[in-house]
């Protein structure tokens, strides 16, 4: 095995290397966790001296081949969302490639598949997102009939930021609209008499936008000492939050001028 | 309301994320049990007001049990930790502090945000302590004892 691994061209082991990267951090992988399975796809591939170098926006790999030449790559991440099965998945993938049980042929057609591989059907993505925020807005002392207009307004935002993101809007827009709908929807509510507090469906709701797990990350990031890569995150984070809170404070303001006196 | 109640909300809620965030239906109930793991030693160890100790408590305890997990399943301990740790991590926080600086109350916006940077601060803490717990005490080893697969390099 050792013998036909330093066959493989060093180029192909470097677009491997470089996607199964690249796929760790779109699933919403730690950075150190795409970095080291890189060096670890790499180093199974006979490819010495790796070293990988990712920010929550990018990779730059490069290692030395077995014909004595440097290889490196420039990898940019444009998209990111939280995908644990796929996360799983890619890192038993370089784990496996490392153990020897793979070879390159297995764990290319693996990565494609990984990337390839369907999420959960619409329907229960939106029952996910109506679980999530209605029982979010119960535990942060909502009634149920909070629950149930969280549960309504939450499935319908995860729909349509879904939809945004896949027409390439930018994050930035997304979540002003979102904090936005948000809010209306949930004061609407409230002033027809569904809900009993706006503000408890809203913070349920807004569970799906906020980037209370991001700025976890950013800080974890910087621990482990990838400092650019946590104040990369932590930036992503403030401005997530930015935005969610210019789209809902915006929604306020504006029911304040339509309605006066209901808030 | 009920601090019981307040456990089967945490687990529920968590266990509708986990989805939306693609985890695989079987290790769902296992993101759900740690979530039910962190909320309750948040609120057991005075949570509610978002202090530092009771984050710190609640994302160690989480991390431990992630890593054991992780050790077990042959998962990336992130998986369930992005799950279970969401009840307790501060979201409403972010959101409240920018609020407060898009409605102009500078004040009440320095004291959210410095809260809620503290409370992510004490979540990462607490989640670095238990995985150097995890390596020091070695729970692949001890995972493998409890039946788990034969040991395989880290990555």
């Amino acid at each position: 095995m050792s013998m036909d691994t330093r066959r493989i061209d060093p180029e192909d082991v470097l677009l491997l290397a470089a996607d199964t990267a690249r796929v760790v951090l779109e699933s919403g992988g730690e950075t150190y966790r795409a970095e080291d399975a890189a060096q670890a796809v790499c180093s199974a591939l006979g490819g010495a001296e790796a070293e990988c170098f990712a920010t929550p926006t990018g990779i730059q790999l490069s290692f030395t081949g077995f014909d004595g030449r440097v290889h490196s790559i420039v990898r940019r991440v444009k998209k990111r969302s939280m995908n644990l099965e796929r996360l799983s998945r890619v890192n038993d993938l370089a784990r496996r490639l490392y153990a020897g049980e793979l070879d390159f042929d297995g764990a290319a057609r693996e990565l494609d598949l990984t990337e390839r591989r369907p999420g959960y059907p619409l329907g229960v993505s939106l029952a996910a997102a109506a679980t999530g925020t209605g029982f979010f807005t119960l535990l942060f002392g909502g009634g149920w009939n909070d629950a149930l207009v969280a549960a309504a307004v939450g499935a319908l935002l995860s729909r349509v930021t879904r939809i945004l993101a896949r027409r390439q809007i930018s994050d930035f827009f997304t979540n002003i609209a979102g904090g936005a709908a948000a809010a209306l929807l949930c004061l609407a509510a409230e002033h027809l008499g569904l809900a009993a507090s706006a503000d408890t469906t809203i913070i349920g709701v807004i569970m799906l936008l906020v980037p209370g797990v991001a700025i976890t990350n950013a800080i974890r990031d910087t621990i482990a000492g990838d400092l650019v890569a946590g104040v990369a995150r932590g930036a992503d984070a403030f401005m997530a939050a930015a935005a969610i809170s210019i789209g809902s404070g915006g929604a306020f303001e504006l029911w304040r001028r339509l309605f006066p006196g209901t808030l | 309301m009920n601090a019981a109640l307040g456990l089967v909300w945490a687990a529920v809620a968590t266990a509708g994320f986990a989805v939306l965030f693609e985890l695989h239906l079987r290790e769902v109930p296992l993101a759900a049990t740690g979530a039910i793991l962190g909320w309750g030693v948040y609120t057991l160890s005075g949570g509610e007001g978002g202090t530092a100790v009771a984050c710190f408590a609640a994302a160690a305890a989480v991390g431990v049990y992630a890593e054991l997990l992780a050790a077990l399943r042959r998962r990336p301990a992130a998986v369930y930790i992005v799950c279970a740790i969401i009840p307790i991590v501060p979201g409403g926080g972010m959101y409240y502090t920018m609020l407060a600086s898009v409605r102009g109350d500078l004040a009440k916006s320095l004291e959210l945000g410095f809260r809620t940077l503290q409370a992510a601060g004490a979540i990462a803490a607490g989640l670095a302590v238990s995985s150097a717990i995890a390596r020091l005490i070695s729970l692949e080893r001890l995972a493998r004892r409890l039946g788990g697969r034969r040991e395989k390099p880290r990555i």
